[in-house]
């Protein structure tokens, strides 16, 4: 009898409730057609992000609100999930990005405030241990990480190296996370990031013109398009990858995002399309009654929530055109 | 050696035991899906609380099984039968289909009452929907209690 997946009960039932509160498609229309960020801002205030929205003094503040109902939500779901060890690894890729910004902003000497208050890892110790550069208080993973950019750095100035080798430190931890745990719905989510990021990664690599060692070292090897077969034309035209790669998962997506890249020069399209094509896959937990699956969907959901709303407030304080706006939101999860 | 009686009993015991088990493991995680769900929107209570109730009824069919076998071989209602080993097989084999089903069917008519908590999470006006979804489980229950009922007034004491 199945009944191993009846211990996440309690937390699907109360994802249930929160799902009923995410934002719906037609909520972010309203905001979009709002004439100007402010009004954008009054729709929001008519749902779950009212409390927030009316104590803040000035709407350019609006990332605090954001930042802190992500971080709310994560809080939550580690309460409820009966094994926050599975949520804990989602918040990891904050602390890699944190630590990105530490590295960039100690070698190349950029202050920064792109801080994530997000991660397990306190910031205030994360910039003691990078200024003292003894990183004895982090997980071993990235203590190895943060070692090895130090060492790299002394001897290659390239600050190219801070991105690569942290993402890649992320990428196997959370695959070997998903894996000990037995969950093939999350190592699934992480494989198919994989595969969009190296896409993304070798289309960026090709319109930059860099060599094929680099390609190399940038992608990452864990995903489900063999890295020989993606840098095999590489000195070919980027149409021949598309078409190299119209008989995988991603032919549409690759496709379309592609084409828009080489009309408009911006990758936003393929951004949006690989977000949507994750919501979708994690879509399927939508309808599980048990199990870990509807936790992670909801995590995701809320992310694309946030990704959404900030696109459409930047927007509109940029004032872009309605349909400009329209066109990078992310497809939303209910 | 085991006299007829207490092969009837055990009867008896598995009948409201299992069945009772499997109502305990349904409304259990009936309740848990329940919980989850009232945390976040507290005025649900009663229809959660309706469907926390469907898979109990198992429990209640063992029950009633039991009490018949009780009656049948006099431990209520005085004057105790007694029994050849082979009558005492027939009460247990009796016992067996509101047993069984009672204990699977709990399991997974609780399952099916969680996921309308789900339903009525999002669509609180389709309670409706959602228990006949749970009472298509019950169909089996039924069945089960109607056949053991039958086969213990079919054993000629």
């Amino acid at each position: 009898m199945p009944v191993n997946d009846t211990i996440y009960a309690y937390a699907v039932g109360r994802i249930r409730a929160l799902e009923t509160r995410l934002l719906d498609r037609s909520r972010f229309e309203r905001m979009i057609d709002s004439s100007s960020a402010e009004d954008a801002l009054k729709v929001l205030a008519e749902t779950d992000y009212s409390g927030a929205v009316s104590e803040l003094s000035d709407f350019h503040n609006f990332e605090s609100v954001l930042t802190a109902e992500l971080k709310n939500s994560f809080d939550t779901l580690i309460r409820i999930c009966p094994r926050p060890e599975l949520i804990k690894i989602l918040i990891l890729r904050y602390d890699v990005h944190n630590l990105k910004v530490l590295f960039k902003a100690k070698y190349l000497g950029i202050k920064s405030d792109l801080f994530i208050p997000i991660g397990s890892l306190d910031l205030e110790k994360l910039a003691y241990s990078a200024a003292e550069d003894d990183y004895r208080d982090l997980p071993v993973k990235l203590r190895r990480a943060a070692e090895k950019i130090s060492e790299d750095f002394l001897m290659n100035r390239d600050p190219q190296a801070i991105d690569l080798i942290l993402d890649r430190v992320l990428y196997e931890q959370l695959i070997a996370v998903a894996r000990e745990n037995g969950s093939a719905f999350l190592e699934g989510m992480f494989i198919r990031q994989i595969d969009l990021t190296n896409l993304r990664s070798l289309i960026r690599i090709k319109r930059m013109g860099l060599d094929r060692e680099f390609i190399k070292k940038v992608l990452l090897p864990q995903g489900t398009l063999p890295i020989d077969r993606l840098t095999a034309n590489l000195d070919e035209p980027l149409e021949s990858l598309v078409s190299s790669l119209m008989m995988s998962d991603y032919a549409d997506l690759i496709e379309e995002g592609v084409r828009e890249w080489l009309e408009k020069g911006t990758a936003s399209r393929l951004e949006k399309l690989s977000d949507d094509y994750i919501t979708a896959y994690l879509k399927q937990g939508k309808w599980m009654p048990f199990g870990f699956e509807p936790l992670v969907g909801y995590l995701w959901a809320k992310e694309i929530e946030i990704k959404n709303i900030r696109l459409v407030l930047v927007g509109k304080i940029n004032r872009l055109p309605a349909e400009a706006i329209r066109e990078r939101i992310r497809d939303v999860y209910i | 050696m085991m006299d007829g009686i207490q092969i009837a009993l055990l009867g008896a015991a598995l009948a409201v035991g299992l069945a009772g088990i499997g109502s305990a493991i349904g409304v259990g995680i009936v309740g848990q899906s329940a919980a989850g769900l009232v945390t976040e929107d507290p005025d649900k209570f009663g229809q959660t609380l309706l469907l926390q109730a469907l898979p109990g009824t198992q429990g209640i069919y063992g029950l009633l099984t039991g009490f018949m076998i009780m009656q049948r071989v006099g431990i209520i209602g005085g004057g105790l039968v007694n029994l050849s080993v082979p009558d005492g097989y027939a009460f247990l084999m009796a016992s067996i289909p509101v047993a069984i089903v009672g204990l699977i069917s709990a399991v997974y008519q609780g399952r099916v009452s969680a996921a309308a908590i789900g339903l009525i999470a999002k669509r609180p006006e389709e309670l409706g929907k959602g228990i006949v979804f749970a009472v298509m489980v019950e169909t089996y229950a039924v069945l089960a209690l109607l056949a053991s009922i039958m086969l213990l007034f079919g054993i000629p004491v």
